[in-house]
């Protein structure tokens, strides 16, 4: 989930003089809690989300601030553990999942109704997966969706082709890839027969037949680019002309609703992370009649229907957007808080201001300015310091020199001390791999053992080679002087006079705490390798495109937050042509290894793959690893049932407020490990009805 | 003076547009896009999204088709926030600014005009130096200081008023004074400024030898013309004060229009920037308008012909 403008615009100066100013003159420290801490009269939670949402349709807006205002308004087929964000019972009770991997059965409940009352069945998952893929809606977030059959040719508006004799023309006839494939467009089974019709849901229907009969080929809509990719091969081109050519339509699309309530997806190949994306706001249901009567004016109040345990009630942007329980979802007997307040702001001084003033209960992640972390880290009952399913790199361009170079690559690497940075940057873990430590712990274990495998050669320990990748002054300059700039002795310090500064500038995007790590790197290189870096910043969009296309000079910022709990979501990072490592890196055989590991059924072998795959980005020092990012944000004592998960979304319905101050939550250290009975209880409940999966290998 | 109204009037129209060109020119010379995010959209995503807001139409027939639009009053929707219509989002937020902005022109207006009157009349006393130090204290601390050390006197040490977020009258005390105070302060140094150079002009030593009372001198004539150089700073300060100020409506998350303004900039929001712009840019030249106008008025001197 990209950082879409939390992080755009700061008044720098504001927040130096502030931050300068409130940490000289706040509380004693004697003080429990941080400002005025006392228990809610009412039972609203007041919490501070960040922009303001762009959209309150859940299948267009794209950030975590969207997100988080659209887990209170919408439910999905399943949702995230407040804890562990992996995904729980929702409107579907459970799900199976065909022995293959790449159908899904999704059983909902009868009693999940929509705020007007009226029921949700499966018919109207249907609309919304059709909805969401449309290349009307133009979603921007509809790419997740690609792994369901012919989504990605139904959002592209591509066609079939059809012969003279009704019969179509089908895509293992034409192996070679006929376009060039966007990231996370997935890849099709390749042995050639007709996939074998997985599982046992009841006689085929006819649309199940033809998702599991061959996949057709689909080709570009628009002449202009057809013809471009006729250009490109010929064979194509032959096979076409004078064919029929056949829209791919939403009734193409691997969703049917079985019956009211069960729900058939069927993929190109498995893709086991896809669960995870489930609860993903893309494919949280919408109300069609509605959707259909007000055209884009749905969303307004008055005319909204939702499906998530609270309705939309007040919407003032900019101001406040206010959401009140809904007595007809399903669970309303479960959902604890009256109402929420969302409060859009962004400014972080002005959040502080307003949480320490009893104002608002909580904030959203990554909002307690730096310069205060001293102070507020203090206040262990209000503070949450926990791993983020997030990362910060530098992006090499390694296509031009000197960085081309993998030598220069890793002595720049190699010379910045990430303890100290990580001390420097008070809240985030160094971080030495590619994907964050301590995230996904099965795939932390994995890789382990397949880098061990990988370094026998070189005669390493995983432990020391990880250890030495964290800092490493003295290698540094011995590889800088190897790639051919002598590192030598000046004074106290080092120099590098054949260095060619003028071809390497570190970029980043305008935000004060970027720019204090460009600062401190920038000190290190200098001190350890004795090369001056000159930093350059820019603002937010115009940064962007400077970086994917590669423009910058040497070394640019780049920062990553999962999508889903799964270190795909990372790797693929660096998959295809134009992928997002904005390195100028590309390598088929990368690609390969990732499509392998997706087609894995075996989930540890999986994992391997995909070790291996991070190895090769390690390997080839594409990137400079610098840390693995890690919450940062406060609630008061009395909100419970809100965790610091990995992603910092909140399922709300699981959120109280506790008016007791002996319940209050102490030490937030505990706050995952502890349990809390009517949490549990309630999410035991919920996960009661799905039966453990036993049909994927264990 | 009517004709001068009316030939200033119809000028503002084309000088609009002509803003609005430039704008949109520099806009589109931006890089980056309302859907540049980070990570790259898929071809087709992105082809989907340009068809739908007739991105992928010639460069000169979506500049016409804009303009057409906008010449008929009509900004299109937001690009950035799914469904809303320029013109409702600035009619929605500009009320906050002009409530601010206006308290504060008071504000500053009272307290800059007193100051200002008084400080020339008791010139070199205590008053004069006390008022006039504190004036130069106004305009050397920026508002972005005032802001924050009021907040933390009396939202986070007194806990009177709410350090943010507009409701209730009690929440517009502390941005009003912020704003407000560089106003009054240059607005004392401009009367105390103007008030004494007309004191010593000889139409007062004339209206004086006739034997007028002080007061008298000083209400109907040093004033009127002490005032020019308030006039013309106050009155685009007012078109300023209203179109909402940035710093001041982000400290205090102000859901006002030049918080948005920021913003629709930040997201590359064509439709909205183009309409606030325009906006922006008729207010500005209707108060000149008014100023010129106010200037006949208090100086008989000056003649529109």
């Amino acid at each position: 989930m990209a950082r879409i403008s939390f992080s755009q615009f700061r008044f720098v100066i504001v927040s130096v003089v502030l931050s300068s100013f409130l940490a000289g003159c706040t509380s004693s420290a004697s003080n429990r809690y941080w400002g005025r801490t006392v228990a809610p009269s009412d039972n609203v939670l007041r919490y501070i989300s960040g922009s303001e949402p762009e959209s309150l349709d859940p299948a267009f807006g794209t950030g975590q601030p969207e997100a988080r205002v659209y887990m209170a308004l919408y439910e999905g087929l399943l949702e995230y553990h407040p804890k562990t964000m992996e995904p729980i019972p929702a409107i579907a009770e459970s799900y199976e999942i065909s022995s293959d991997g790449t159908e899904y059965i999704f059983h909902l409940r009868k009693n999940a109704k929509f705020s007007n009352g009226d029921p949700i069945t499966a018919k109207d998952f249907v609309y919304t997966f059709r909805r969401a893929l449309s290349p009307e809606l133009a979603s921007r977030n509809a790419n997740l969706g690609y792994y369901i059959k012919y989504s990605e040719a139904y959002n592209s508006g591509n066609m079939f082709v059809q012969d003279q004799n009704g019969q179509f023309l089908l895509k293992k006839d034409f192996a070679k890839e006929t376009e060039t494939k966007a990231s996370d467009t997935p890849e099709e089974n390749s042995d050639g027969k007709a996939e074998s019709a997985p599982a046992n849901f009841g006689a085929p229907t006819e649309l199940q037949k033809f998702l599991n009969s061959p996949e057709r080929l689909t080709i570009k809509a628009s002449e202009k680019e057809r013809a471009k990719d006729f250009e490109a091969d010929p064979k194509l081109k032959a096979a076409v002309e004078g064919k029929q050519l056949v829209p791919v339509t939403k009734e193409n699309l691997g969703v049917e609703a079985v019956d009211d309530y069960t729900l058939r997806l069927k993929l190109y190949q498995p893709a086991p992370y896809f669960i995870q994306l489930i609860p993903h706001q893309l494919f949280r249901v919408v109300h069609q009649p509605t959707i259909e009567k007000f055209g884009k004016d749905w969303m307004r109040a008055g005319n909204i229907v939702t499906s998530g345990a609270f309705k939309l009630s007040v919407h003032k942007p900019y101001d406040v957007l206010t959401v009140v329980k809904d007595p007809n979802y399903w669970d309303a007997a479960n959902v604890k808080l009256d109402a929420i307040e969302f409060y859009p702001l962004e400014e972080s001084t002005t959040m502080m201001n307003l949480y320490k003033s009893g104002r608002a209960d909580a904030v959203y992640n990554h909002t307690v300015p730096p310069a205060w972390l001293d102070e507020i880290k203090q206040f262990k009952d209000e503070y949450m310091d926990f791993p983020e399913v997030a990362n910060e790199y530098y992006s090499l361009s390694v296509k031009k020199p000197p960085m081309d170079n993998l030598k220069v690559r890793q002595a720049l690497s190699l010379a910045i001390n990430r303890e100290a940075l990580a001390q420097f940057r008070k809240t985030p873990k160094p971080l030495s791999n590619f994907t964050p430590d301590g995230i996904f712990p099965k795939y932390d274990e994995v890789r382990k053992k397949v880098f061990g495998d990988k370094l026998k050669a070189q005669n390493i320990s995983v432990e020391d080679w990880s250890k030495q990748r964290l800092f490493d002054a003295e290698k540094a300059r011995k590889l800088m002087t190897e790639a051919g700039f002598p590192v030598i002795k000046a004074g106290n310090g080092w120099s590098c006079p054949t260095f060619p500064v003028d071809k390497v500038t570190l970029n980043y995007n305008t935000q004060e705490s970027n720019k204090a790590v460009a600062e401190f790197n920038q000190a290190q290189w200098k001190q350890n390798l004795g090369i001056t870096v000159q930093l350059k910043n820019m603002e937010w969009k115009t940064f962007l495109p400077f970086r994917s296309s590669v423009q910058y000079k040497g070394i640019a910022r780049n920062a990553w937050v999962g999508d889903y709990m799964d270190p795909f979501t990372f790797l693929n990072l660096f998959y295809s042509p134009q992928n997002d490592g904005a390195t100028g890196f590309w390598d088929p055989k990368y690609d390969a290894l990732l499509d392998a590991a997706n087609k894995e059924l075996d989930p540890n072998k999986r994992l391997e793959m995909l070790a291996a795959a991070e190895y090769e980005i390690l390997d080839q020092q594409l990137i400079i690893p610098l840390l693995t990012n890690a919450t940062n944000w406060m609630k008061k004592p009395y909100v419970k049932g809100m965790y610091p998960n990995p992603g910092t979304l909140h399922a709300w319905k699981f959120v109280y407020l506790e008016p007791d101050q002996n319940r209050w939550d102490a030490n937030a250290e505990n706050i995952m490990k502890d349990g809390d009975p009517l949490i549990d209880e309630q999410i035991n409940r919920l996960k009661a009805t799905q039966k453990p999966l036993n049909t994927v290998a264990e | 003076m009517l004709n001068f109204i009316i030939r200033r009037l119809l000028i503002i129209i084309p000088m609009a547009l002509l803003v609005i060109t430039l704008t949109w020119i520099l806009i589109r010379m931006a890089p980056g896009s309302f859907y540049t995010a980070e990570k790259k959209l898929p071809p087709a995503i992105e082809a989907n999204i340009k068809k739908k807001y007739g991105l992928d139409k010639p460069i000169l027939s979506q500049y016409g088709i804009l303009m057409s639009n906008i010449v008929r009053g009509d900004f299109g929707d937001s690009l950035k926030y799914e469904g809303q219509s320029v013109n409702e989002i600035i009619a929605r937020h500009f009320p906050y600014s002009a409530t601010i902005g206006i308290l504060a022109y008071i504000l500053a207006l009272i307290l800059g005009l007193a100051a200002g009157i008084v400080a020339a009349l008791k010139q070199n006393s205590s008053f004069d130096y006390g008022s006039m130090s504190l004036a130069m204290l106004g305009l050397s601390v920026p508002n972005f200081v005032i802001g924050p050390i009021l907040v933390l006197i009396f939202s986070l040490w007194l806990y009177i008023f709410p350090p943010a977020r507009v409701g209730g009258a009690i929440s517009y005390v502390l941005p009003v004074i912020t704003l407000g105070a560089i106003y009054a302060a240059y607005i004392a140094r401009l009367t105390r400024a103007g008030m004494l150079e007309v004191m010593r002009a000889d139409y007062i030593r004339t209206a004086r030898a006739k034997g007028l009372s002080e007061w008298k001198v000083l209400l109907k004539h040093a004033l009127r013309g002490g005032l020019i150089p308030v006039v013309s700073f106050t009155g685009p300060a007012l078109a300023a004060l209203l179109a909402g100020t940035v710093v001041v409506e982000r400290v205090f998350a102000i859901p006002g229009l030049g918080n948005i303004f920021i913003q629709s900039v930040l997201n590359r929001d064509e439709p909205l920037i183009l309409g606030i712009v325009a906006f922006l840019s008729i207010l500005i030249m209707v108060f000149n308008l008014i100023v010129d106008i106010s200037y006949a008025f208090l100086d008989p001197r000056i003649r529109y012909e």
